[in-house]
Formats: structure tokens, C-alpha cells, sequence
């Protein structure tokens, strides 16, 4: 091994570890994305729009997060929130401009959770994510949503 | 037997159970079937799993300034068939009207002003699609994918373009429609992979002044407040002025964002009233505020 080939390793394995970490701290985002997709197939089926954008992030045991979305009364809503971590219990829920909940109904199936809404009017909504407990330190999360014409 | 079904909170399956046994049996057979084990044991469990459920229930009312600041920044941004669909049942919205002659806009050779285009273009497609005009939506579908060649990211439309092009021609229009959100989120992505979130949002803010051009041209013809209520946006207007506040000092610096944030600020008090009522007058006013602005946009794209 030679000398100047010395640095140019350890800058190749300081790169390939700051990939890795970084990917793998983005591969559970993906996963729980991925679940939250797969909550929203049963909808997709019976004719609903899934959106493709989706929000993700990781949360501790008890934390929220809330999103901003603006609604449109005439629209229904479904919004699904995924996880990766097996035995972790989150939820989301819908509340208005005035931080009343404004859900028509909310549930929990495993690695999903789901809220819907009906916005009785036009405007600001907030997205309320809980991880209500987790095996885990930090629980992975993403969201999507859905809305039916 | 009504408060028996609403009595909710104890468990789906014991409910089910008891109401089984309530019509299929007498009185006096019911005693003994609740005096066995398995009954008692089943009682258990779903009292435990109704607890579960109940002990937290989500609250009725929330203080947001609990939430963090952070919280306004993760905006969802409709696509405009969100608000289309709304105006669609609430009557017969000439569509083709709005799309105006068929037009193919060229690259300019600046990538923010080709970023707003290509957003509005993209906005194009989704009233194409309620005009349910297949060969204009095909036409759109080639047109984003020679924006996005000009902002770098035609790699990551390309198969997109194809889709919107097969799905039209099959006249699948719920499908075009998840193509031209799933263009737009492809954009987002590639461009974020190449550091330039910027211009991302610059597609996005083309896409929403061109959609609310064509919402403001659909109320402004036959007002009611339910159709203007649909314009009721303050969160949007706030976020995409904050967006562009924080754009660099080279964006901020173009002409034309500078223009956009001069229309923004023009708009945010006629639709952030916070009874929501948006009177007439402030429709036409949003509209030529608007439609001056993607006029700009795409005056110089030949």
C-alpha cells in the first residue's frame, strides 16, 4: 500500500459510510411509505384518487406532528399513515383551522392508521400524527392521501 | 334495542355476541351460556380490547401553537383536480373554453421561467383531462416532457409522458390524471436529487396560478358562494410567498419571481378573509391578477 493510496481510501470508505447511514436512514421512510401506500390500494380499488406525494419523517414514542393541507368542501378525504415498525400503534387525525376535530372517522389497523373527513368548509386542515407507542426509539412514518370526486 | 347497538366503547365482537344471543334465544337460556368459562373469558378479552381502544381516545380540540413552527412548513399542495372535482358537481364548467387554442410552449433559455412554464402546462393537462379532450391532452403530455428536458429532468418524465399519452388514448381519464401528479412529484424528486428544490417549487407555484386562473375564469361566470368559497386559500398563498422569500438571492432577483411575489401579495388579502366569503369583485380582480401573470410566464415562450 502506498502512501498517497492511503487517503484516497479512507475518503472512498468515509463516502461509502455516509451513504450507507444515510440510506438507511431513509430506507425506513420508504418502507412506512410503502405501507402507506399499500393501506390506501383498498381505496384506490373502489375508485378513489391517490395522491402521489407523500410526507414522512420518524417520531419518538408519544410525539406529534402535525402537516398543513388545504381541503375543499364538496371533497371527501381519506389519509393514511404507515409505519414500518411492527408492534408500533400510531394514529392521524383531521383537525380544522381551529383546532377542532374535524374527522368524520379515524381508525387503527396495525401498521396503519387512517382518518377521514369531509371538510364541511373550504380551507386550512391540520394532520395530526401520534406515535402512540413503539418498540422502537424512533418510529418511521410517511403519509398519504386520497380524495373521491 | 337502539341503546343496545349504541352502547359503543365495549367492543365490536361482544356486541355482536350478546345481539345473537338477544334473538336467538330466550331469557331464561341466556344465564347459563353468560355462566360458562369461555363466555366469561371472551367477555374479557373484548372488554380489555374495548378499553384499549377507548383509553385514548384522540381529542376534541387542540391547541395548535403547541405544534411546532416547523408544522407550517410540511404544506400538501393540492393538485388542481382536487378542486376541479368540487366545481365539476357543483355544475357544467366549459372546460374546453378554458383551455383556450391548442399552444406549445418552447423552452426559454432560463430555467426558472421554464420551471413556471412547465408548471402551467401541467396545470393545462389536469383541464384538458376534465375537457376529456384526448388529443389535447396527448399534445400536453409531449410539451411537458420538452420543458422538462430544459430544466434536466426529462430522464425522470419520460415514462410518464408515455403514460399520459397510452391513458388518454384509452380515454382512462382518472389514470391521466394520477400521471400528471405522479409528473409532477417526479419533477420534484429529480430535481431535488440535483439540489435545486428551488425550481421545484416554481413548478408547483406554475401549476397553482394557472389552476386558480382557470377557477377564478369558472366562478367569475356564473358566481355563487359556494363556487367562490373554493378560493379560500390562505395556507397556500402564505406558503408559496414564504418559499419564495427564502429562494436564492439569484432567483429572488429574476424579474419575473419578483413579479409573482407582487401578485402573491396582491391575492393574499382578497382570498384570506377569515370568513371565507369571497364577494364577486374579488373574484374578476383574482383573475386578472392571475391571467396577467401566466401571461408573463409564457410570453416569452414562443
Amino acid at each position: 500500500m502506498n502512501f498517497f493510496s492511503l487517503p484516497r481510501l479512507l475518503r472512498a470508505a468515509c463516502l461509502a459510510a455516509l451513504l450507507f447511514a444515510g440510506s438507511a436512514a431513509l430506507a425506513y421512510v420508504d418502507d412506512a411509505m410503502s405501507f402507506a401506500y399499500e393501506a390506501a390500494n383498498p381505496y384506490a380499488e373502489k375508485g378513489w384518487i391517490i395522491r402521489e406525494d407523500a410526507w414522512g419523517g420518524d417520531l419518538g414514542e408519544g410525539d406529534k406532528k402535525a402537516v398543513t393541507a388545504q381541503l375543499f368542501r364538496g371533497n371527501n378525504y381519506v389519509f393514511f399513515l404507515g409505519t414500518d415498525v411492527e408492534g408500533a400503534k400510531l394514529r392521524v387525525n383531521v383537525y380544522d383551522a381551529g383546532g377542532k376535530l374535524a374527522e368524520s372517522n379515524s381508525w387503527q389497523e396495525g401498521k396503519f392508521a387512517y382518518a377521514e373527513v369531509k371538510p364541511q368548509s373550504t380551507g386550512t386542515y391540520y394532520i395530526v400524527v401520534e406515535v402512540l407507542s413503539s418498540p422502537e426509539e424512533r418510529t418511521g412514518w410517511a403519509l398519504v392521501y386520497g380524495f373521491r370526486r | 334495542m337502539d341503546d343496545f347497538l349504541d352502547a359503543r366503547g365495549v367492543g365490536d365482537l361482544f356486541h355482536f355476541l350478546l345481539f345473537m344471543l338477544y334473538l336467538g334465544t330466550a331469557p331464561s337460556e341466556i344465564s347459563p351460556i353468560l355462566n360458562t368459562r369461555a363466555f366469561l373469558v371472551l367477555l374479557g378479552v373484548s372488554l380489555g380490547a374495548g378499553a384499549a381502544f377507548a383509553e385514548n381516545p384522540p381529542p376534541q380540540q387542540i391547541n395548535l401553537n403547541e405544534f411546532p413552527a416547523e408544522t407550517v412548513n410540511e404544506v400538501v399542495v393540492p393538485v388542481p383536480s382536487e378542486v376541479f372535482a368540487v366545481l365539476e358537481k357543483l355544475g357544467n364548467p366549459n372546460w374546453r373554453a378554458e383551455l383556450g387554442p391548442a399552444k406549445t410552449f418552447s423552452a426559454t433559455a432560463d430555467r426558472a421561467q421554464d420551471a413556471l412554464l412547465l408548471g402551467t402546462v401541467i396545470a393545462d393537462g389536469f383541464i384538458a383531462v376534465e375537457a376529456e379532450d384526448s388529443e389535447r391532452v396527448k399534445d400536453i403530455g409531449r410539451n411537458v416532457l420538452t420543458l422538462a428536458e430544459a430544466i434536466n429532468v426529462r430522464k425522470s418524465v419520460v415514462a410518464r409522458s408515455n403514460s399520459i399519452i397510452q391513458k388518454a388514448d384509452a380515454r382512462q381519464w382518472d389514470a391521466v390524471r394520477r400521471e400528471f401528479d405522479g409528473a409532477l412529484q417526479d419533477v420534484n424528486q429529480a430535481m431535488a436529487e440535483l439540489n435545486d428544490e428551488q425550481l421545484a417549487q416554481l413548478v408547483s407555484l406554475g401549476g397553482w396560478l394557472r389552476g386558480t386562473q382557470a377557477l377564478t375564469s369558472i366562478v367569475d361566470a356564473k358566481y355563487s358562494e359556494q363556487r367562490a368559497e373554493l378560493l379560500y386559500q390562505p395556507l397556500l398563498v402564505e406558503y408559496f410567498s414564504r418559499q419564495l422569500s427564502k429562494m436564492s438571492p439569484r432567483l429572488r432577483g429574476k424579474e419575473i419571481v419578483g413579479d409573482i411575489r407582487r401578485t402573491l401579495d396582491k391575492i393574499d388579502p382578497l382570498v384570506s378573509k377569515p370568513d371565507g366569503n369571497i364577494p364577486p369583485e374579488s373574484v374578476t380582480k383574482i383573475h386578472n391578477i392571475t391571467s396577467g401573470v401566466v401571461d408573463r410566464i409564457r410570453s416569452k415562450a414562443g
